[in-house]
């Protein structure tokens, strides 16, 4: 495989990765906010306000996926 | 089989004479979950007032906190258990009035001496700072027609009040500036005027004759003599808290038991003559318990209303106050650590599966595939087991179970699956971007090739960042994903099965469930039409077989799978829009394709662990430790930096570590509460609460009686 299509490779792999960071860290952010709120209202909230914290990285994980896909499967089936 | 433990409503029907006895028997059985009555709920009744007792139990609870803050006990005050006959027979003979007005005398003796040195050492400052003027005590006050002032100032007041008469300044930085200043009486005012303008405070001169050195070494012996005193009755304190502390912590105990015993009635119908309890018996104890009231309590009777069956309507028809039973979870010694995370979310409804079991099996494992190896289960193991035998706090615990018995399955997938210790495979050939450092070629152990090659998948384990291998594991995610989603989707339909029976049920919830399996098919098919062409790619040699020839599939069978895929998700899209609308179709499609894949994280988390315990090895043992990859180059730097190459390692692996139990842990929970829950999950249940006492400085006269 050339080289130039291994770079757009790895160029997709970090868009993929890189977008759905921001997306996932835009979504923390209100979250983080208000559940260090709660936590300084009440430290039990701790457990809970950690899950909502977690929630979004769905949304990097699905990025994850695709750049793992791009970087070990496509270069595979070219 | 996973539901609660099953209900009866009894009610208590007595006279009012025998309502202590019937609450000592309720307290004693340890299992009446009580129904709080609700005021206007039945004719004739009304809410029942507390027992005569209760008004003095209440005063004695209070004076007992009162001397247990004075004395210094608390619950972390180390005592003997006392019996609890012997501790009541005690406080009916008024040993608690006794005992606070032992402790009273000597807590006014404390007080006084406090009071006392507090004004000595006020008195002993200012006369530290009168020491520095050379005038006696008895000279600043006692004359007709002038008048002293004395005080303390921030500048220097003499070049004002010059000619105004007599001043003497003492100044120090440190300690401050003392002025004493006589007058004639007219002009005190003015004086005063120009000695607030440098900051004056003025300080009361102590009464006393003589010199001012002598005064203050007469206040420091006074002084002396009170720390003295303030000693004795600091060991009689000391005396009193030893003597006293095992009674006082067991009068607590049992003077707070006595308290809720006393205002019980106020939670249940009273009439005039009699009263009603309405209560919740775990089903199997029901019969028991009748028995057990009626047998202590002469001229109560007892009465076994109902078990409510899991039915919703019978729920529903019933009267508000009777509605909803009680959540009694049903769990032994291991399951019963994981219900920390199902009453993070919620209690499960009495007519809902609890599933407490199902995270008990699945929170483990997700986080053990996530971890996957060896050098960090260890470590997991021990401290999960440290903490499983020494916290107390539920948190605490909660974490403890997850990380040992996450440390456990992460220790199997290490060993057998992934072959790795700290980011390193055991064994392998040294191959460029796959296999690079390994324990056998650090080490120079070439019997442990002997050892994992019998069990090891491809000569060195899966590697989680190997190009390979990166396909079987987010097959392997998803097929794990779809097994766990699979039991949710199947719960759903199971609870409401149990509320409405099974038509409504699968009318309900069995939309999801066969859209769910069209798209696994679908995927499935589409997976293996458009990317692996019908096969894996790599041969999966396992225990010395191929097991990758059970992964082949002609086109026909794949269309065959895609079809009827297509046909589940058509049809089950046709019962959720019946039960939910037809938007809901719009919503599910997508999300159930999204909580699939949500499951790679299993793989993703693992990875990016992989990753950094390879990037952080090569640092630290190419960079510093100056070791190649390849075991038949040798490595060529000194002692000292193998020495800070062991250090770099120990602290970059401590923070794989440390990632892996927040970024483990969390994602692992998440994928139960988010992921798995939400697809059965109602919660909202009320927990069984039974009236009883947790005797810990009191011993119940049950068990003494029972040993």
């Amino acid at each position: 495989m050339a080289s130039a299509e291994l770079g757009f490779i790895a160029i997709g792999a970090g868009i993929a990765v890189g977008l759905a960071g921001i997306g996932t860290g835009m979504a923390q952010k209100d979250i983080g906010a208000a559940a260090v709120g709660a936590i300084t209202e009440d430290p039990k909230m701790l457990g809970k306000a950690l899950m909502f914290m977690v929630l979004p990285e769905t949304i990097v994980i699905f990025g994850l996926v695709i750049a793992i896909l791009a970087c070990f499967v496509l270069p595979g089936m070219a | 089989m996973f539901l609660p433990e099953s209900m009866s409503r009894i009610v208590i029907v007595g006279a009012n004479s025998c309502i202590d006895e019937t609450i000592e028997a309720l307290y004693d059985l340890e299992n009446i979950h009580l129904i709080d009555h609700t005021v206007d709920a039945d004719e004739g009744f009304t809410l029942g007032t507390p027992r005569p007792y209760s008004p003095k139990t209440a005063e004695r609870l209070l004076k007992v906190r009162g001397m247990e803050k004075d004395l210094g006990i608390n619950k972390h005050t180390k005592t003997q258990p006392i019996s609890e006959s012997e501790i009541r027979s005690q406080i009916t003979s008024d040993s608690v009035e006794t005992i606070q007005s032992e402790v009273q005398v000597v807590m006014d003796k404390r007080n006084d001496l406090n009071q006392r040195i507090t004004d000595l050492n006020a008195k002993k400052k200012s006369l530290e700072l009168l020491a520095r003027l050379p005038i006696d005590l008895d000279m600043y006050s006692g004359y007709k027609s002038i008048v002293g002032i004395v005080g303390r100032v921030e500048k220097d007041p003499t070049q004002a009040l010059a000619g105004m008469g007599e001043v003497f300044v003492s100044l120090n930085k440190k300690e401050g500036n003392i002025v004493a200043v006589f007058v004639k009486n007219d002009d005190r005012q003015k004086a005063q005027t120009i000695l607030s303008e440098h900051g004056f405070n003025e300080i009361q001169v102590p009464e006393g004759t003589g010199p001012v050195k002598d005064a203050l070494a007469a206040i420091d012996n006074e002084l002396e003599a009170a720390n003295k005193d303030m000693e004795v009755v600091q060991k009689e304190i000391d005396d009193l808290f030893e003597k006293h502390k095992a009674t006082l912590r067991a009068y607590d105990e049992e003077l707070a038991v006595e308290a809720e015993k006393g205002t019980l009635p106020i939670r249940i119908a009273t009439s005039e003559y009699t009263f009603v309890i309405d209560a919740w018996v775990p089903e199997n104890e029901a019969q028991k318990a009748k028995e057990t009231i009626e047998a202590k309590v002469s001229g109560v009777y007892v009465e076994i209303e109902e078990t409510r069956s899991r039915k919703q309507h019978e729920s529903d028809e019933a009267e508000d106050r009777f509605k909803t039973a009680p959540t009694k979870m049903r769990h032994g010694k291991i399951t019963k650590l994981f219900e920390y995370p199902t009453k993070m979310m919620s209690i499960p409804k009495y007519n809902e599966v609890d599933p407490t079991v199902l995270i008990a099996i699945f929170l483990p494992l997700f986080f053990g595939f996530m971890v996957g190896d060896v050098g960090y289960a260890i470590p997991f193991i021990i401290l999960g087991a440290y903490g499983l035998k020494f916290a107390k706090n539920p948190d605490w615990r909660a974490i403890a179970t997850v990380l040992f018995f996450g440390g456990i399955w992460a220790f199997i997938f290490g060993f057998f699956f992934f072959g790795e210790a700290l980011g390193m495979h055991f064994i392998g050939e040294y191959k460029e971007g796959a296999v690079t450092y390994t324990w056998a070629g650090l080490l120079h152990l070439d019997n442990l090739h002997n050892f994992f090659g019998q069990f090891l998948m491809n000569t060195h384990g899966v590697g989680k960042i190997e190009a390979e291998y990166v396909g079987l594991l987010l097959r392997l995610s998803v097929y794990i994903g779809i097994l766990h989603l699979g039991i949710g989707y199947i719960l759903a339909i199971y609870n409401k099965t149990v509320q409405h029976g099974f038509l409504h049920g699968f009318l309900e919830k069995g939309g999801q469930f066969l859209i769910f399996i069209g798209v696994v098919l679908v995927g499935f098919a589409l997976g293996f039409m458009l990317i692996m062409e019908g096969k894996l790619d790599e041969p999966l040699i396992f225990f010395g077989i191929d097991i990758s020839v059970f992964w082949h599939f002609t086109n026909e069978t794949l269309l065959a799978v895609l079809g009827a895929g297509a046909g589940f998700i058509v049809v089950g899209s046709i019962i959720l829009a019946k039960a939910e609308g037809a938007m809901q179709i719009l919503v599910e499609l997508p999300d159930t394709f999204g909580i699939i894949l949500s499951y790679t994280r299993l793989v993703a988390i693992g990875m990016s662990k992989a990753g950094m315990a390879l990037a952080f090895n090569y640092i630290a043992l190419g960079m510093f430790a100056g070791i190649s990859p390849d075991p038949s180059i040798a490595g060529n730097n000194g002692i000292i930096m193998i020495i800070l190459a062991l250090l770099v390692f120990a602290v970059l692996q401590l923070m794989i570590w440390t990632l892996a139990i927040l970024s483990g842990g969390l994602h692992a929970l998440r994928l139960q509460l988010v992921e798995f829950m939400i697809r059965f999950y109602e919660g909202d249940g009320i927990e069984f609460n039974p009236l009883k006492f947790k005797h810990v400085k009191t011993i119940s006269d049950i068990k003494v009686k029972e040993a």
